[in-house]
């Protein structure tokens, strides 16, 4: 009875304390938030508005540019002209480049994830500051009206261009305009994102800024107007209908100057080396780009990765190199005239010498094939080292599994500049310039008359390949209407825009992609892989996706 | 006797629970009238640490006494026990020794022949009949037998013969000897289920702990350590001659009251206390000399050249010189050292124990070291009438670590062996796509300097008879100042492409506060001689909150600034020097609850309840509920059981309870806007730029874990052989993983979300034997072993899924991708990969197919779809068995341990046979199983069942020879001198590093730089450490 009545008294003073803990007890698990910032507490002056409407461009550069797997990677190593092969001990890498150049991918592949990862990340990029933009007032954010409504313009045009290669890649994919909404959203035809695209561009591209040195490195009616011009010129691949007249007005418009240039009205630039020089912000014939600033801001190109020898700085002067990974496929190098300045200019070949000492030969090292002797980038892809003495250098087998660290002619169209040079490491990357434009406007003229030659598209093509001749040597290498067949515009194509991105593109509209064969690729001759496969992590995940046709 | 009497009462050592509380003048009132009344106490154990709470009980009962018995008790040193528990056996009648063992009691009518019932803390009851004695003078021993140890169990102790769940305790005598880099070292291999993932004797890096298999893909997998009841203590505050005890409770019956912490178990930490009595001293000392083991073997310039002679390397790779530039990297002449001086003793209501240490420990590689120096105190003291405890603890630790060596191992042992360090004009040699690691340790400065403090303070307050408020409030503050400076002539400086020919420096800093305050109150009764009640119930708050900061710098025009003037560079004006900071804090809110019955002492019974919270959750899910509850029946002590003599003890248990896991990033359930890198601005200006990088996630919470555990405890044949036995199963709900979210129409491509289930099950025996003991000699043996599986129940719900979850990246050249993959339904560590067959004619790869076709690499299929995949399960990291044994030998003075440790049943993948066990890796040099074991093969780098190889080892860990010199002397109380040798011989086939570095814990996430059941390519050398050491007392 004592202790029961003890126990009571405890109780009592426990019930007493207890309370008191509680009234002190902070119940309270909100999170302090000192170095982030959340969506609620942001777009409140200008520099934060623009702090967000830049931000898709820096993420585009990891995608649009060489150096990730992105819409470039999987544009050009699919292609005849570019490949990665092993050498050595490099680049095995799982055969993820095997698979690329044998069109062998499936919807496993990280690449085929990568790009989707990547690409439609970019995509909420654009649509979160859409939506936040739309949902505040003008006053609140520090900006006028006009300049909101010219924001949510450039950010759609940005979207649509984000489509624009998701579908060139992808083909069906859904449409989304929400961040989040819905969860779960369904696959579109090809045609229906193909109309959904050029609806978002023809409503946005007036209330868009043209093209000034202001809107450098930045999506403008000039960006808009190329987009029109991709987007019609496939439009025969992409939806089964041809555009080639609205493909010539967009063309035109960009020709004629009227939706702005970096430096004044756009216009072809007068030098080959114009358009890819440290300094190209200058040049006034890119209308679209990712724009770079070593110097001042650190921002750089990610592309020496996927370009650059291990010893690339002795060759060009600056600090970076790369990981020796894609070359020029043997037999590209030599389509291109040895008058041809474009060959000289834009490829490296052969021995390789110091920039600080042109005398002196790069000498190679890091324990590779080469370790120790000069540096020589040779036209084959095959184990030299291992010939015998007497044997023939052909009998080498030569494909994919056989390089060396020396093997295939290298990329060297955009030049980053030695340190000293100003614009060092600067360099932008051109998405859309002028000549493609020529060629689009060539390419339709062409189709429209049959796949022949007008003066017109001749001129164009003319125009542009005219910069890449000494002047004693362009007579004898101009284009005629009857020189000017379609094969050769596919060459030409290949040479003028080498390295961009754009091969797999055109391999496809003249359909040739699944059907022919270059050096170690045979033709699958299955139409499915012009389509890349949608990654199979999110079919598994959104019942709405439906895979591509041939992919399981 | 009197001075005797008045002494024990002004001293407040009077404890007990009848207690007057007498104030002023009542309480002088009542020290004479006590003088001529009784006292007397009743012989409860109550399982307190403290000696204060087993006092004698004062009563104003008058009692007619017969006669009074006075005496000493001492230890078997000779000391004298101030507090010992004198109890007439059958009797409530008591006393309690003084400060200097004396005691005197009061025998009442009818008992002179009764039993005097000696009894402390940490030693062996003794029983002496009174006898027509008046003088009993009591030599105690100390207890060795385990169920009378008193265990710490959070919020608490317990004694072990009333534990209900799977808890271990090891105390210091039982510490391994090597000299721990680390508190956890000591416990390596002692406690079973715990694994201790050493990854070197890198005094520089910690080691990785896991209890009983995996709980989490992408939280932590560690155990909450609490030191001396701070949540979250900080190891490198605890010195290895601090420590009394750790505990570890590895079931979530006992860790629940941990909560949201305890997925990964919890060890409690009990540092030393003052003992009452004469001021003590404890010097302890050791030194410690390391040696390589053995270094993989790679060419040595010799070989390197007749493999030139071969004409398997151009001759132009013949450098002329003759280096070994791994050893380069060592130090040869480390030596490390550690001295403790500990001061303790204190009054009947004061003790105190000051320790301060220093400590130089010597990596084996040259420019890696921790010098570290600190103390730690504590001050106990009771007052109010014994009714008030108050304990305050103090602990700091200052360390400078040199930071800059330790690694380069793997470019030093590819290195071309003919290659000089020098150009011929006595200039480093450097080329780009290596390090001259000679010239970076002589040319870069890599130091931190932190301070690591905790305070923590508690008083309780007996409020009534069994009832007691306690509040706990402790701060630990860890802060550190790295530097770093990489000199003009520095390969780093010439080679750099923001600012070549100039020195860089770099500064950080980094501050973390943790915060807790625990109010809570205890019950403890014993109710009508049969119930033992012993409840707790508490609040607790905890706040963290981590700041950092950096800078760096390039371009300083000479060697002299170092890091000591960043503004003299010139590249952070430029903007190509980073700069950064950020804080970050998070907070923990619970109420907790516990409560243990125990009937009888036979039947026993323990429930807990946490309600917890915390701030890392998503808002709908800030707060969950972690129950536990379990039972345990002392067989033994049933009547049927008097009869069966060879059974001393005998105990079941089982529990169930229910844990969480909290470590998971701060702010992981919000969308953050992240800067998205510099772009240009319509002024031409670049400007960072600003965009979510994290998907919401409103719905966050906590793993949860349930287990159920079923344990024995037995000691059997006169107490030679006791041991434990815990069999569980557990499951880990809602575990946390980056799932692919839905892309479109999110902004990112993962979710942090709740999904999968992992569940393990397991074994782990614990047994102790004495299979010798007779006067002079001992033999005892301690056996651990333990054995779990670890299984993905399901990684998938309704609206996420995935269908394998990859991890363990390979790494090295070729891009391997990941070793592991988890599947619903597979178990977790599964080698997933390719599956060698043989070597075609051009010594290229072949492997089977999924229809056992041995084809090349570029026909294999790697698809996902185990419809078509030729891909399989090809191994397991996780070992099936951990086991260990310690040998105790003990003749005389002399002690002898041998303690082995041994992990079996799992694979390893040999990356460096992958990477350089190849001859495609020359002209680098390379390892000689190229031309040996591997020599048929010259294809690029694949990863295959090819390289994965038995991890099964049994280590000779430790042999540690003692001596305990007896002095008869009042200068020396204790004097032993050891010498131990670690790491001595390590017994395997596996071919690449020692497989007891390679991590069996985690997932095949990156802890300290390594992955599950991957080797490393890059090892810091293995070692073998010989170590004399003292211990002296006076």
């Amino acid at each position: 009875m004592k202790k029961m009545k003890r126990i009571n008294k405890a109780l009592k003073i426990a019930a007493m304390v207890l309370p008191l803990m509680a009234v002190n007890a902070c119940t309270d698990l909100d999170e302090n938030i000192y170095d982030q910032l959340v969506s609620n507490n942001f777009y409140n002056n200008r520099n934060e508005v623009v702090s967000a409407v830049l931000r898709p461009y820096t993420h585009a550069n990891a995608w649009v540019t060489p150096g990730q797997d992105g819409w470039w990677r999987l544009n050009e190593l699919s292609a005849d002209e570019l490949a990665w092969p092993v050498k050595g001990r490099h680049g095995q890498d799982g055969g993820r480049w095997f698979r690329l150049h044998y069109h062998t991918w499936t919807p496993d592949d990280d690449f085929v994830w990568g790009a989707w990862r990547l690409m439609w990340w970019g995509m909420g990029l654009c649509t979160s500051p859409i939506e936040n933009l739309e949902a505040r007032d003008a006053a609140e954010m520090g900006i006028t009206e006009e300049e909101k409504a010219s924001y949510v313009s450039e950010l759609k045009l940005l979207r649509a261009f984000h489509y624009l290669k998701l579908m060139d890649l992808y083909g069906n994919i859904p449409v989304v305009t929400q961040v989040g909404e819905p969860v779960n959203p369904p696959t579109q035809s090809r045609a229906e994102v193909f109309n959904f695209i050029e609806k978002e561009i023809l409503d946005n591209i007036n209330s868009a800024p043209k093209l000034s040195q202001e809107m450098l490195g930045r999506m403008s009616q000039a960006g808009a107007y190329a987009m029109l011009a991709e987007l019609y010129l496939n439009a025969e691949t992409w939806t089964g209908t041809p555009r080639w007249d609205d493909c010539i007005a967009a063309a035109d418009k960009l020709i004629a100057g009227e939706a702005g240039g970096q430096n004044g009205p756009a216009t072809l630039d007068p030098n080959l080396t114009d358009t890819f020089k440290p300094s190209n912000y200058t040049s006034n014939e890119i209308l679209f780009s990712i724009a770079y600033e070593f110097q001042r801001a650190n921002f750089a190109p990610q592309w020496p990765g996927d370009f650059y020898h291990f010893q690339q700085q002795y060759i060009y002067g600056g600090a970076r190199n790369g990981n020796d990974g894609v070359v020029v496929i043997p037999g590209v190098y030599s389509t291109f005239a040895d008058n041809d300045m474009r060959k000289s200019e834009w490829i490296l070949e052969g021995p390789q010498y110091r920039y600080d000492a042109p005398t002196q030969p790069v000498i190679a090292s890091g324990g590779n094939e080469y370790d120790g002797q000069p540096l020589v980038f040779v036209d084959n892809i095959r184990k030299n080292k291992t010939l015998q003495p007497g044997q023939d250098p052909a009998t080498l087998p030569s494909d994919m599994t056989q390089g060396e660290e020396n093997s295939g002619v290298r990329f060297n169209k955009y030049k980053l500049g030695a340190l000293e040079d100003p614009d060092y490491n600067g360099t932008d990357w051109a998405i859309y310039r002028l000549s493609w434009i020529y060629f689009a406007k060539a390419e339709a003229l062409m189709r429209k008359s049959g796949g022949t030659a007008t003066p017109e598209a001749v001129e164009l093509i003319n125009q542009v390949k005219q910069r890449a001749f000494a002047p004693e040597d362009w007579e004898a290498v101009k284009y005629t209407p009857a020189t000017l067949t379609m094969d050769e515009l596919l060459a030409e194509r290949g040479r003028e825009f080498i390295f961009e991105g754009w091969r797999r593109q055109d391999l496809i509209r003249f359909g040739e992609f699944v059907t022919t064969s270059w050096w170690d690729h045979q033709p699958t001759n299955d139409p499915t892989k012009q389509l890349y496969p949608i990654p199979r992590r999110q079919v598994t995940l959104n019942p709405n996706l439906k895979q591509n046709p041939g992919y399981n | 006797m009197r001075q005797s009497f008045t002494n024990l009462f002004d001293s407040g050592y009077v404890g007990g629970r009848r207690r007057i509380f007498c104030t002023g003048v009542v309480s002088f009132t009542m020290c004479v009238a006590l003088t001529t009344t009784q006292s007397y106490a009743v012989g409860i154990h109550r399982p307190e640490k403290s000696i204060e709470a087993l006092g004698k009980e004062l009563s104003t009962k008058h009692f007619k006494y017969a006669a009074q018995v006075i005496g000493k008790v001492i230890d078997v040193q000779g000391q004298s026990l101030p507090g010992v528990t004198v109890v007439l056996k059958g009797t409530t009648v008591g006393a309690t020794t003084d400060v200097d063992g004396n005691y005197t009691i009061n025998v009442p009518d009818g008992q002179e022949n009764g039993i005097l019932v000696f009894s402390y803390i940490g030693f062996a009851d003794k029983e002496v009949p009174i006898g027509n004695q008046s003088t009993i003078n009591v030599q105690l021993q100390e207890d060795t037998k385990k169920l009378n140890e008193v265990v710490v169990v959070g919020y608490g102790t317990q004694k072990r013969e009333e534990i209900t769940s799977a808890v271990s305790n090891v105390s210091e005598e039982e510490f391994n000897q090597s000299g721990a880099r680390n508190a956890m070292d000591l416990v390596q291999g002692k406690v079973a289920g715990l694994t201790v993932d050493r990854s070197s004797s890198n005094p520089n890096t910690g080691v990785a702990l896991q209890i009983r298999g995996i709980t989490s893909i992408t939280g932590g997998q560690a155990p909450l350590v609490v030191i001396d009841g701070i949540p979250g203590g900080n190891l490198d505050l605890l010195q290895q001659d601090d420590i009394a005890s750790i505990s570890v409770l590895k079931d979530g019956s006992a860790a629940a009251i941990y909560g949201t912490r305890a997925n990964g178990g919890v060890i409690l930490v009990t540092t030393k206390r003052g003992k009452s009595g004469a001021p003590r001293f404890d010097y302890n000392t050791y030194f410690r000399k390391e040696y390589v083991r053995n270094r993989p073997d790679f060419m040595n310039a010799d070989e390197y050249r007749a493999i030139i002679a071969q004409g398997l390397i151009d001759a132009s790779y013949d450098y002329g010189s003759t280096t070994d530039a791994y050893d380069e990297l060592i130090n040869h002449d480390n030596l490390s050292q550690n001295h403790n001086l500990a001061l303790s003793g204190g009054s009947a209501t004061t003790t105190y124990r000051a320790s301060i240490y220093y400590q130089d420990l010597q990596g084996i590689a040259k420019e890696n070291s921790r010098k570290q120096y600190g103390g730690r105190f504590s001050l106990n003291q009771t007052g109010l009438q014994d009714r008030l405890t108050a304990q305050i603890n103090l602990a700091t630790n200052f360390n400078r670590a040199n930071r800059l060596g330790g690694g380069g191992w793997e470019g030093s042992l590819v290195r071309n062996p003919t290659l000089p360090f020098y150009n011929p004009d006595g200039s480093f040699l450097f080329e780009p796509t290596s390090t001259n690691e000679v010239a970076r340790l002589e040319q870069e400065t890599n130091r931190r300097q932190q301070q690591t403090s905790s305070f923590d303070a508690k008083l309780n307050l007996e409020i009534l008879r069994g009832l007691q408020a306690s509040i706990f409030g402790a701060m630990q503050r860890n802060s550190y100042e790295d530097g770093a400076y990489r000199q003009l002539n520095s390969e780093f400086s010439l080679e750099n492409d923001i600012f070549r020919g100039g020195g860089y420096a770099r500064r950080g800093t980094y501050l973390r506060t943790d915060y807790t305050v625990e109010p809570t109150i205890q019950f403890d009764e014993i109710i009508a001689n049969d119930h033992h009640i012993n409840a707790v119930g508490g609040y607790s708050y905890q706040y963290t909150v981590e700041e950092n900061f950096f800078a760096e710098n390039y371009g300083f025009v000479n060697d002299i600034f170092e890091e000591n003037n960043l503004g003299a560079g010139n590249q952070l004006q430029e903007g190509k020097a980073n700069m950064g900071s950020g804080k970050g804090d998070n907070t923990l809110i619970a109420f907790f609850g516990r409560v243990n019955y125990s009937f009888q002492e036979k039947y026993l019974l323990s429930l807990i309840l946490r309600h917890e919270g915390s701030s890392r959750f998503g808002e709908n899910n800030k707060w969950g509920n972690f129950p536990a509850a379990s039972v345990g029946w002392n067989i033994y002590k049933e009547p049927f059981m008097e009869n069966i003599a060879f059974i001393n003890s005998l105990k079941i248990r089982a529990g169930y309870g229910v844990t969480g896991n909290q470590d998971i990033a701060n702010y992981s359930s919000l969308v953050t806007l992240g800067t998205g890198g510099v772009y240009i601005n319509p002024d031409g200006e670049y400007r960072q730029t600003y965009g979510p990088n994290r998907n919401p996630n409103p719905d966050l919470r906590w793993e949860k874990k349930k287990e159920l555990n079923v344990g024995i405890d037995f000691s059997i044949l006169n107490d030679k052989l006791s041991g434990s036995i815990d069999v569980f199963r557990r499951k880990t709900e809602d575990l946390l993983y980056n799932y692919t979210s839905q892309l479109p129409p999110f902004v990112r491509e993962t979710i942090y979300t709740n999904v999968g289930a992992i569940s393990n099950k397991g074994v782990e025996i614990t047994l102790s034997a004495i299979p010798v003991q007779t006067e002079d000699f001992t033999w005892n043996v301690d056996v651990t072993g333990s054995h779990a599986t670890n299984e993905a129940d399901n990684l998938s719900n309704d609206l996420y899924k995935t269908d394998v979850i990859s991890e363990g990246a390979i790494g090295g050249f070729g891009a391997l991708g990941d070793a592991f993959r988890i599947v619903e339904g597979g178990k977790i560590g599964n080698f997933y990969g390719k599956r060698f067959a043989s070597f075609d004619e051009n010594g290229d790869w072949l492997f089977y197919n999924r229809n056992g076709d041995a084809v090349p690499f570029d026909q294999i299929n790697n698809s996902n779809d185990p419809e078509v995949t030729d891909l399989a399960v090809i191994g397991n990291a996780i070992p099936k068995y951990y086991a260990s044994m310690t040998n105790d030998f003990r003749y005389k003075n002399l002690g002898l341990r041998v303690f082995l440790r041994g992990r079996f049943g799992y694979d390893i993948l040999n990356t460096m046979d992958l990477s350089y066990g190849n001859q495609v890796a020359l002209p680098n040099n390379i390892l000689k199983s190229a031309f040996t074991r591997n020599a048929q093969l010259t294809d690029t780098y694949q990863y295959s069942d090819y390289y994965l190889e038995s991890g099964n080892f049994v280590k000779l860990d430790e042999i540690t020879l003692s001596y305990n010199f007896n002095f008869n002397t009042p200068f020396i109380r204790n004097l032993r001198i050891y010498a131990t040798g670690s790491n001595l011989a390590t017994f395997t086939k596996y071919n690449g590093n020692d497989p007891d570095y390679v991590l069996t814990t985690g997932i095949g996430n990156e802890i300290n730089g390594r992955r599950l059941g991957i080797d490393v390519r890059d090892p810091y050398p293995n070692t073998r450490s010989f170590l004399i050491g003292l211990n002296v007392g006076f």
